[in-house]
């Protein structure tokens, strides 16, 4: 079983990263310098000490091998670092100002490490800053993570159709991590950078710093925790905001939200790469066509001005669509058509191999090929024509899996839903809840899940049930699923 | 070029028939004391001579005799014959004693005739005997009708996995058609010979023979349309039922959800296919796992009470499930759980080839073993796994398929979704209006749409919506999507 001590030698590693991290909250809050934040600050001390001595300890006691990992360490080490993580990410918020309950502090952590962005929280603008930058942090590394796993690890497991997105076509399953470590590297630098980007365009507008360091981050994780309770609304009315700022998020969740290899090919002179992948233009269709709609069914409203709904229906648009969450305005307000698109877009999401979640538009664009070829086999039942994705042909295999996670996201969906609807929450909430966490979008419709509302309200049994919604749409179900299949773990 | 005239010969021997059929409810009005509901045969009697007149004309216009029809005309026939058959069936309504709008006698005809169930009309306890038996005579053509289809025509369309069910395994598209007829009218005499006994159980019961009728009608077809405003509810406090009539109901339900293919298997003298078949089975496990669920959850609403609990869950839900869609209780009163696990089994349908609808059971066995082999091939990258349904091995055609089939469902159901609720119908009763169409349940959920109330409300542009959902969910959306595809026209 050395298998086993790499997978725990890496929780050990993670965990012990968890505790370095809660050094810049520490910081934060000395940095404060405020009596009020004391507490926090004695938190995130004994959480950061806590988990770097369990970390530590860990990662000694299994002790390092060179052994190469099989298929199943990756399933383990994918599915299993997640939930640790949570844990030991947890532990500040329980001890902090707020002595959160567990069940809370659970879904707040995982939220930001999934990059939901649903919280429990209120009165966020007068919150210790350490706690603030906490949950921006788990966003960040929640995305980065994700970007790695769907570029470095799922296309090897061959989860939902990811296979079509394997590095070297010649790969299979255990021969894998050859020049992982160089992509790695790369598309880390490629995150830093559009996240100091990001930060740096939000301070020149008008921001102040810590609170575009905190959107900053939460911005290029596609999360949508925000230091404020009325989100981004609360910067739209804020007269020493210059300058497009709502514009300039927009386009910092769509590019956190394109694949970010194709960034990595860029950065490397080869530019038309992103403008030619079909996944990438499709993408952007769909959010132009979505935006369009959203502002014409806004302006025939009447609800705000002209000009306004434009910039309100881009950027709530976009904020759904690639499973932010950031809201101006509160847009369960804004008639059923508004209303039902906004949850329909919710399962779209973004590419593959981007920090955001979601169905992702290959799926569908693969579902569509899917169709045409069915549908041209019903009239000619003898054709033979394959079908390409991006020059690659798309086998059989491809189309079962991606049509499989169809099916298990739909039906996740409907179970989730009528779960929730057992702690008798009413439709509305529980159907859009259960999407905005599948989706990892964070607020739903509704007056308690809504933009305006938030989660704290729910009881303890529907936040564990959307906790657990949450993990399974950021890791695509199957890494997750696998382990509940008896043959996984039979040797 | 297609050869129009053996379809047009089929369609208009269609409506002639549909004409004669007409003379039914004319005779029921004639009979009838009251002047009002006298005064409705002239509907019945011009209706009745225009269809057989185009009918006739039709048919004579295209003599010749038939000898093989090819694929594009099965595909015409298949899907325009309901279309066909709707526009003349709903001629009665809109010159009879109620003078509906075209939108509702259209809505009214098509929900009849795909055996959908939900109504435009309210009095019913005192409508012309004559408009109450031809909606449920449109039921019972309707179901008839896609048993036939179900058996002998999709499966040689190959039709969202129906090939699983080729009578011969070597039958190919082209020569298909051979033995239909044989099929069809041995499948029509078992079906004609059922709704007899349903009625004479139902009669001997204590139902008046006009009510048993109709009711008989009905339930054979897993239609819904009831000759009362409270549905099945009216029987279950009448004093003149002298039986369980309720659970009589249950039954047939239940036998016209199984497929009718097996049924003349077993009157062969081969009863082992229809014990043995795992369709079958599955539909019974999931009914009994369904009403166990719902009446520990309902236990309490009927005062602990357990057979009254007992009779009211195993009703509606299979009532439900099978797409009926009659009530015997107000069950969007059961509180939420209960009615989000409603909304989802009405999703589930019957068995293949049968009068039931939605997504049908073996749809989801052959998801299941998608699931179930994914999942292997996850573990084990290079094994090779077949799972099997019904001892046949399920290939890569039928996986895709199937998964095809869900994608467009769920596809459907949500656009109709959006397009009902940019009519500004709530969310619940936007979601739920587009579940039972698609799946030809009836009843939805809400005040509007729910048991307790009729369609009559909506807007016509979401009665069209909801017609032309009902089409596309009973005859499997691809028999008419075909229709629409340029190359099908082509060559």
């Amino acid at each position: 079983m050395s298998g086993l001590r790499s997978v725990l030698f890496i929780q050990g590693v993670m965990i012990g990263f968890i505790g370095l991290a809660m050094i810049f909250p520490i910081m934060a809050d000395w940095l404060a310098n405020d009596d009020y934040d004391l507490p926090d600050l004695a938190a995130f001390s004994l959480s950061a000490i806590v988990s770097m001595i369990i970390g530590a300890g860990l990662a000694f006691a299994s002790g390092a091998t060179k052994a190469p990992l099989s298929l199943r360490d990756n399933f383990l080490i994918s599915g299993l670092s997640w939930i640790t993580i949570s844990i030991f990410a947890a532990l500040p918020l329980m001890a902090g100002n707020y002595q959160l309950s567990f069940t809370d502090a659970m879904f707040e952590v995982i939220s930001g490490l999934t990059t939901t962005g649903a919280t429990v929280l209120s009165n966020l603008d007068t919150a210790p800053r350490g706690l603030l930058l906490w949950r921006s942090i788990l966003h960040w590394i929640g995305g980065i993570g994700i970007i790695l796993m769907a570029i470095a690890i799922l296309p090897m497991l061959s989860v939902g159709g990811m296979q079509l997105f394997r590095l070297q076509s010649s790969d299979t399953g255990d021969k894998i991590f050859a020049g992982a470590s160089q992509i790695a590297a790369g598309i880390t630098l490629v995150y830093s950078g559009l996240t100091l980007i990001c930060f740096l365009s939000y301070w020149a507008m008008g921001m102040g710093a810590f609170d575009a360091i905190n959107h900053a981050m939460a911005t290029v994780a596609t999360g949508g925790f925000s230091t404020r309770d009325a989100s981004f609304g609360y910067f739209f009315d804020n007269p020493d905001i210059h300058g497009p700022l709502l514009e300039v998020s927009s386009l910092f969740m769509v590019l956190s939200a394109l694949p970010f290899g194709l960034f990595l090919l860029a950065l490397r002179g080869n530019i038309s790469a992103l403008w030619r992948d079909g996944q990438v233009r499709f993408y952007l269709a769909i959010i132009f066509l979505a935006v369009l709609a959203l502002y014409l069914a806004l302006l025939f409203s009447n609800i705000y001005p002209a000009l306004d709904a434009a910039r309100l229906a881009m950027f709530n648009g976009i904020s759904v669509i690639t499973g932010t969450g950031f809201a101006v305005r509160d847009y369960s307000a804004w008639g059923p058509f508004a209303a039902g698109l906004l949850f329909s877009l919710t399962f779209i999401g973004g590419c593959a191999g981007s920090a955001s979640c979601g169905l992702k538009v290959f799926r569908f664009q693969i579902a569509l090929k899917a169709l045409h070829e069915f549908g041209r086999k019903l009239v000619y039942p003898h054709s033979v024509v394959t079908e390409k994705y991006n020059g690659r042909p798309i086998t059989p295999a491809i189309y079962r899996s991606v049509l499989v996670f169809f099916f298990v996201y739909f039906t996740s969906f409907a179970t989730i839903a009528v779960l929730l609807s057992l702690f008798h929450l009413d439709p509305i909430t529980a159907l859009s809840a259960a999407a905005a966490s599948l989706a990892c979008v964070g607020p739903g419709l509704g007056e308690m899940v809504g933009p305006s509302g938030n989660y704290a309200s729910l009881p303890d049994g529907a936040k564990w049930v959307l906790a657990g919604a949450m993990l399974l749409g950021r890791l695509e179900f199957f890494t997750l699923l696998v382990f509940l299949t008896p043959g996984f773990w039979r040797s | 070029m297609i050869d129009w005239r053996p379809v047009l010969l089929v369609l208009g021997f269609f409506v002639s028939l549909l004409g004669i059929a007409m003379f039914l409810p004319m005779l029921a009005d004639l009979g009838h004391d009251n002047e009002w509901h006298r005064d409705n045969w002239k509907a019945f009697a011009v209706s009745s001579a225009f269809s057989i007149f185009i009918g006739a004309g039709m048919m004579l216009a295209n003599w010749g005799r038939v000898e093989t029809l090819n694929l594009h005309q099965g595909f015409l026939i298949s899907g325009l014959s309901w279309l066909v058959l709707s526009a003349f069936a709903a001629l009665p309504f809109v010159l009879g004693a109620y003078e509906l709008s075209w939108t509702d006698a259209l809505f009214e005809a098509v929900s009849g005739i795909t055996t959908t169930g939900a109504t435009v009309v309210t009095g019913l306890d005192d409508a012309p005997y004559g408009f109450l038996l031809w909606r449920s005579i449109l039921q019972w053509f309707g179901g008839v009708g896609i048993v036939i289809m179900a058996v002998a025509i999709l499966p040689m369309l190959s039709i969202g996995g129906m090939q699983l069910f080729r009578m011969q395994s070597s039958n190919t598209g082209e020569q298909a058609f051979s033995d239909t007829s044989k099929i069809a009218l041995a499948l029509t005499t078992l079906y004609v010979f059922v709704t007899i006994i349903c009625f004479m159980t139902y009669w001997g019961m204590g139902m008046n023979a006009y009510d048993a009728v109709n009711h008989a009608m009905t339930t054979i077809a897993t239609g819904g349309f009831s000759t009362k405003d409270a549905s099945f509810g009216y029987f279950l406090n009448d004093p003149n039922i002298t039986g369980p009539v309720d659970m009589v109901a249950v039954f047939f339900m239940i036998l016209a959800s199984l497929p009718f293919g097996l049924y003349l298997l077993a009157m062969r003298g081969r009863v082992k296919p229809l014990l043995k078949d795992s369709q079958v089975r599955f539909f019974l496990g999931l009914v009994a796992i369904f009403t166990v669920i719902v009446l520990i959850n309902v236990f309490s609403h009927y005062n602990n009470h357990l057979p009254t609990a007992f009779r009211h869950t195993l009703f509606n839900v299979i009532s439900v499930m099978t797409g009926t869609g009659y009530a015997s209780a107000d069950y969007g009163l059961w509180g939420p759980f209960a009615v989000g696990l409603f909304f989802c089994i009405m999703f589930v349908g019957g068995c293949a080839g049968s009068t039931s609808c939605g997504l049908k059971v073996f749809r989801f066995q052959v998801v299941l073993a998608a699931l179930w082999t994914y999942g292997r091939r996850l573990v084990y990258p290079n094994g090779v796994f077949v799972a099997h349904y019904n001892g046949k091995p399920l290939t890569n055609d039928v996986y895709i398929s199937v998964l095809n089939f869900f994608f467009i469902y769920f596809a459907t159901f949500a656009t109709t979704a959006v397009i009902l609720s940019l009519l500004h119908l709530d969310p619940v009763t936007a979601l739920s209006a587009a579940g039972s169409a698609v799946a030809n349940v009836g009843p939805g959920l809400g005040d509007i749409v729910g048991p307790g109330g009729t369609y009559q409300p909506l807007p016509d542009a979401a009665k069209w919506v909801l017609s032309v959902a009902m089409l596309l969910g009973r005859l499997e959306f691809f028999t008419l999507i075909v229709l629409l595809t340029p190359s099908f026209w082509r060559g």
